[in-house]
């Protein structure tokens, strides 16, 4: 006589699902991290400033406030902002020569400082800071 | 005649083992993020263009409350440009990314500082903005 095979109906364990559902909770509230991580790289030329006082002189000067830019001495709307770069950088060839000063009042926003510098960057510039406090003061005497 | 009680022998079951072993190992693994610095409170400011800031060692935090935090420890600024130096170490260029993450309403006063101890200390700078939606 012929033994019948023995297929029997094999279940998956359901002990652990409850294990399962809870890290998977848990790896995707860790992928879920609303936290930031993308930004704009932004290279400084280092600070010589006394050494290079003279030379900055010959570059393109942004003077910032709370809302307003200033791009050598002139205020100019910030839609017109980049083409006054581009204009003013555009037959500038050397790095050294591409170095946009920036100078902030203390009050100056970081979000319209990001603003300001990225557009100087998209016109070709590089971005170097200028501090008030760094700024050569004479005491009469 | 009296029949004494059943001793039944109470184990705990051991089949839960591996999952109790591996939750531990993700909270310590988080509780261990070295640059943890999401209890802080700071918005970002908005960009046109955005790119990832890659693998980094150092972040520099300016909070809504004007304070600066260094991987998530307050620092102040005198001592930030060594630290960022100490941190960095001898890294090569192209793994000195420094993130700066500053709350989009503070002032020049306080960031400009920032920006420049951590170009003193070498590091190659990368602001953590958020994208301009249209």
């Amino acid at each position: 006589m012929r033994r019948r095979s023995n297929n029997l109906l094999v279940e998956p364990p359901s002990v652990a699902t409850g294990d399962i559902a809870f890290n998977l909770i848990v790896f995707f509230l860790v992928c879920a991290s609303v936290q930031p991580d993308s930004g704009r790289k932004q290279t400084l030329p280092r600070s010589e400033e006394k050494a290079k006082q003279e030379q900055q002189t010959k570059n393109v000067e942004v003077l910032l406030t709370r809302t307003t830019a200033a791009v050598n001495g002139d205020l100019v709307p910030q839609r017109e902002l980049l083409p006054r770069l581009r204009t003013l950088l555009s037959g500038k060839l050397r790095p050294e020569d591409r170095v946009v000063v920036v100078k902030s009042r203390p009050d100056t926003p970081y979000a319209f400082w990001i603003e300001v510098t990225g557009l100087i960057e998209e016109a070709g510039g590089t971005v170097t800071i200028q501090r008030e406090e760094e700024r050569t003061v004479q005491v009469g005497g | 005649m009296k029949i004494p009680p059943r001793k039944h022998k109470a184990e705990v079951p051991s089949v839960a083992m591996g999952d109790i072993a591996f939750n531990l190992l993700i909270f310590f693994v988080i509780l261990a993020k070295a640059q943890d610095d999401s209890h802080l409170n700071w918005t970002p400011a908005a960009t046109a263009k955005v790119e990832s800031a890659g693998a980094t060692r150092v972040s520099v935090l300016i909070n809504s409350e004007n304070k600066l935090h260094l991987n998530g420890q307050p620092i102040g600024l005198s001592q930030l440009a060594p630290r960022v130096k100490e941190l960095l170490g001898d890294a090569p260029a192209g793994d000195r990314t420094v993130v700066l993450k500053v709350h989009r309403e503070s002032q020049a006063l306080q960031f400009e500082p920032v920006i420049e101890a951590i170009s003193e200390a070498g590091g190659d700078l990368v602001h953590i903005l958020e994208e301009k939606r249209p």
